[in-house]
């Protein structure tokens, strides 16, 4: 049990990604093929926040007096969730603008029925 | 010249954003103008990635943004590598939108602009980054935008390609943040110079695994095999333009990422490369079989750019510096034969309405110059002499004989067998392009001027390269040792 005390925060963005993949993988519906996606990005997000976050550690701001780097936490990998979690917005509205286009087309989202290119 | 040869290398990447940021205004103004913004843009490019280019041979340009010096800021290396593909990216991206001046004539034009803006700024951004979470969101740049262009025309091919596209390229960002995340989480440092300096063996489990991971995210754009089964559909169904500079360029700016990332980042050496040598003779061998069997051109087009990527491949796993060099002229002349090839065969399949390979009976007499810019570009393909194809296959198998290995000597022949199948299938469309009388009356006029202009320059700069390699072998040379030779990288990133 104490290594999941210890890797919480990467024990449950891992298992965000697995649970993610699987999800892509095996659901053949589009639209839960995009809810996997998102978890899978939540949990790639979570596990980049956990690669800085300290534990009771605060803003690295060296004006406060008291305060030494040892108990800052990390900002870049906050900077850049803030830039995957745009991105990812990005890809969810594009993945969601198709789904209404297939649906359009296709009459389904069960990506099984649409096969009509091949190797 | 002596300005434009001072230039910043960050224009490359700023103007054809900005362009595009620019391309719904100026839309209000005029709908006429929106077509030439990239064309602008891309000129702008060319003509400064050329001229900054001799300069960065002696010396890489490392240009820190915001003044904050690496490893702290945001910096970007214009290197040997980076310019040659950078200058790459620019000519080939001004010469298609020449050729989409009159293509794109239908759908909703504006949108088209941007997103080819977008696409091409990506993919400089990614050859020209020295920092790898930026490296990350120019590549996010190029795949969002190649998504959407995939579907630009709207069908049911279109889309449905576009929905296997996403899918299988959201996974493999994915993973290649997490890549980036474990890297960070280490080292502490985004930088790949500072990367590679802390990186001393690749075969520890705390960086084989993020490489691991990266390669893979990044090999579903480069489609290395078993991680392709998107492109056939994808190239396909995009407008031909749109095809051309998926094939030409998007593929392989994904395997410059891989490159980066196993040469310089990881420095791997040894048996790693065994197994990336394996994995490009099976990439070239599904390649140009699938293709064999095609009878839709673009479908035929987009399994031989899976068997060039495998050959590209091959070189660079040779991790020698004939093998490097090959495969970055290997990379020139696939981009030149294949964007030529997806040019003429996009004006064959407009004038005859069908992509079928035996609709094209008799377009030799009625289109002589679009079938002759065709067979250039299949020539080239094939690596016959005198067209630029023939030397960087030359190239290749030279510096696979220098091994001196019987494996890579055996593993040569199997890619030589791959060569020999697609001169079979290209000749195949050639004989039903020259040789075959047509049934059909109708007299379909040649394309416009601006699609000739681009073909034929493209046509053109084909047959240059593959008379005159020597005068491009300095710069491939240059390169090579830059991608070889990463301590020559780190040292020209932290002084």
């Amino acid at each position: 049990m104490s290594f999941l005390q210890n890797y919480a925060y990467y024990t449950g963005a891992f298992g965000l990604i697995l649970i993610g993949l699987f999800i892509m993988m095996t659901k053949r519906n589009y639209i839960k093929i995009i809810i996997g996606l998102s978890i899978l990005e939540t949990g790639v997000n979570l596990f980049l926040i956990a690669v800085g976050y300290i534990s009771g550690g605060t803003a690295p701001i060296f004006s406060r007096s008291g305060i030494t780097a040892e108990k800052m936490v990390d900002p870049v990998p906050q900077a850049l969730v803030l830039t995957a979690i745009v991105i990812g917005v990005a890809v969810l509205g594009m993945a969601l603008a198709l789904a209404i286009r297939l649906h359009k087309h296709f009459g389904t989202l069960n990506l099984l029925e649409i096969r009509e290119q091949r190797w | 010249m002596n300005e434009i040869m001072n230039l910043n290398p960050v224009l490359l990447i700023a103007v054809p954003i900005g362009l595009a940021m620019l391309v719904p205004i100026l839309g209000l103004m005029s709908s006429k103008i929106v077509k030439w913004v990239p064309v602008v843009g891309f000129l702008f490019n060319s003509v400064v990635s050329l001229a900054v280019l001799p300069r960065v041979l002696n010396q890489p340009i490392i240009v820190k943004i915001a003044g904050f010096a690496p490893p702290f800021g945001i910096n970007l290396v214009a290197g040997p590598v980076g310019m040659f593909l950078a200058a790459l990216i620019a000519v080939s991206g001004f010469l298609v939108a020449v050729y989409s001046l009159d293509y794109i004539h239908e759908g909703a034009a504006e949108k088209y602009h941007i997103l080819f803006l977008l696409l091409l700024s990506g993919a400089t951004g990614v050859v020209l980054t020295g920092d790898i979470f930026n490296l990350f969101v120019f590549f996010e740049i190029l795949c969002i935008s190649s998504y959407a262009l995939v579907a630009y025309l709207g069908n049911r091919s279109g889309i449905e390609a576009a929905v296997k596209y996403l899918i299988q390229g959201a996974i493999g960002s994915s993973l290649l943040l997490i890549g980036i995340g474990l890297l960070y989480g280490q080292f502490g440092t985004l930088n790949m110079a500072d990367l590679a300096q802390n990186i001393t063996s690749f075969s520890e489990p705390s960086v084989f695994v993020p490489m691991i991971l990266m390669v893979t995210g990044l090999g579903i754009e480069a489609a290395i095999f078993p991680l392709n089964a998107w492109l056939p559909d994808a190239h396909s169904s995009a407008p031909s333009s749109i095809s051309a500079v998926l094939s030409g360029i998007a593929i392989e700016v994904g395997l410059y990422a891989v490159i980066r990332v196993v040469f310089t980042i990881c420095h791997v050496t040894g048996s790693f490369f065994v197994f990336l040598v394996a994995i490009a003779v099976v990439t070239v061998l599904i390649g140009e079989m699938s293709a064999f069997g095609q009878k839709n051109i673009k479908r035929m087009l987009a399994y031989s750019s899976i068997g060039q990527i495998g050959l590209i491949l091959f070189a660079f796993s040779l991790a020698t510096e004939f093998g490097v060099s090959g495969g970055l002229f290997q990379m020139l002349s696939h981009t030149l034969g294949k964007v030529l090839l997806f040019l003429s065969a996009g004006y064959m399949i407009y004038r005859t309405g069908s992509m079928e390979i035996s609709s094209f009976e008799g377009v030799g007499k009625k289109m002589p110059w679009t079938a002759l810019f065709f067979t250039i570009g299949t020539l080239s393909i094939i690596g016959l002499p005198p067209f630029a194809g023939f030397s960087s296959k030359f190239l290749i198998i030279k510096a696979a004989l220098a091994k001196g290995d019987l494996l890579y000597i055996l593993l040569m022949g199997i890619v030589l067998l791959g060569t020999v199948i697609e001169g079979t299938y290209f000749f195949r469309v050639v004989q039903v392009i020259y040789f075959k009388e047509s049934n059909n009356k109708t007299e379909p006029e040649g394309p416009p001027v601006s699609g000739l202009i681009s073909m034929s320059v493209f046509a053109i700069l084909v047959v240059l390269i593959g008379l005159f390699p020597n005068a491009i072998l300095k710069i491939l040379t240059t390169a090579a040792s830059e991608l070889l030779n990463n301590l020559e990288y780190i040292r020209s990133v932290l002084g």
